[in-house]
């Protein structure tokens, strides 16, 4: 099943429960706090299509109130050049 | 998601400055190695101690490549190797989403030549991953001289530093860096930090790693450099060299690029200070015991 990795171009660093993200070598950082950290790890670490649910239950909530923030958030993601989906 | 330097640690904007100035050497292919700070083998800095900047030892002869490459990825040049150090060793950039970037062309207390210093440390390289980037380090034993040669460089001494990696280090540790530090031939710089600098009180770099290692003025610290300088061209721009202001701290110093006037006040207030510290230095050599006589 297709999911997403970090973009070749960009590097993360975990430090104090809080996950940092930046394009290299130009930059910026983004700070990825609570779980939008959380967001991020997940995506690299399972496949896209059940991506909600893996949050909503590591967050103990139900999927539908998250959805749309989940998946917005990731596309962002995307369209900031830090996430890449791959092609099954 | 936020962006804000402000909310970075700095240990973490570190990590990603080795990664990103390494991504600019890859591209260019450029010979760079990480030294010090958030670069350093955690078994020789326990404490993790990050640094304030990013540290890299770059190849000779890629020095103005990698300026090249440096600018043109968004690093400004903030001082210069003429005037950043009184080694001249190093040149700082800075970078609005790393901070501030020293490239080394040479590290002080190595006596041999730069261009076979760096071949020497580039053929025992040692990779670490920093921020997803595939970064090279010198070997263990190489990241220990060059934290050595760095305490030498403090008045204070980085003690720490010479505790953990030397004087703390295990009877293998120390053959390996001893018989590193006489491949770089950097015996004089060593010692002034890991202890035996009397033993070379008749080299002629003695008088500057006493200076600097245990503090002195800065008309002492003129003089050891050019008595330590290799030929008698290197003493003489030595010489030119130090009564000149230097404008790049200067302008640092005061945030504006300082004027003609700035510049000339600048360059009467030195001489005065520097015997004003002349009159210091003999005063503690020699006034305490005219007193007491």
């Amino acid at each position: 099943m297709a999911g997403y990795r970090l973009a070749d171009a960009a590097g993360v660093v975990e430090h104090e429960d809080v996950v940092y993200v930046a394009t290299l070598p130009g930059g910026p950082i983004a700070v990825l706090s609570g779980v939008a950290g959380l967001i991020l790890l997940e995506a690299c670490d399972g496949p896209a299509t059940t991506l909600v649910e893996r949050v909503a239950e590591l967050t103990a909530v139900d999927p539908e109130e998250i959805r749309a923030h989940v998946e917005g958030f990731v596309g962002d993601l995307v369209e900031r050049g830090l996430l890449v989906r791959e092609v099954s | 998601m936020s962006e804000s330097e402000v909310t970075v640690p700095l240990p973490v904007r570190l990590r990603f400055g080795h990664a990103a100035v390494q991504q600019v050497a890859n591209t260019a292919g450029l010979d760079v190695l990480h030294i010090k700070g958030v670069a350093v083998d955690p078994e020789l800095r326990p404490t993790g101690y990050a640094g304030s900047d990013v540290d890299v030892l770059v190849r000779p002869a890629h020095v103005a490549a990698i300026d090249r490459a440096l600018r043109a990825g968004g690093w400004t040049l903030y001082s210069t190797f003429e005037h950043g150090s009184p080694f001249g060793h190093a040149q700082t950039y800075l970078h609005e989403s790393w901070g501030y970037l020293d490239i080394h062309r040479y590290f002080p207390g190595i006596r041999l030549e730069p261009e076979r210093a760096f071949e020497l440390l580039w053929e025992d390289l040692h990779r670490i991953e920093l921020a997803g980037t595939s970064c090279r380090v010198p070997s263990p034993a190489a990241q220990a001289v060059i934290l050595v040669l760095n305490a030498a460089r403090s008045a204070k001494g980085d003690r720490a530093d010479v505790l953990t990696v030397w004087s703390d280090a295990d009877d293998e540790r120390r053959e390996e860096i001893t018989e590193l530090v006489g491949r770089l031939h950097a015996e004089v710089a060593f010692a002034a930090a890991a202890g035996g600098l009397e033993r070379f009180r008749d080299d002629r770099e003695y008088p500057l790693w006493k200076v600097v290692s245990e503090g002195g003025s800065r008309a002492a610290e003129w003089w050891a450099r050019i008595r330590a300088a290799p030929s008698a061209r290197d003493r003489l721009r030595l010489v030119a060299r130090a009564p000149r202001v230097n404008v790049e701290h200067l302008a640092h110093r005061l945030g504006r690029t300082p004027s003609r006037w700035d510049i000339a006040v600048e360059f009467l207030r030195r001489p005065l200070s520097g015997v004003g510290e002349g009159v210091r230095s003999l005063y503690r050599r020699f006034g305490p015991r005219r007193v007491v006589r």
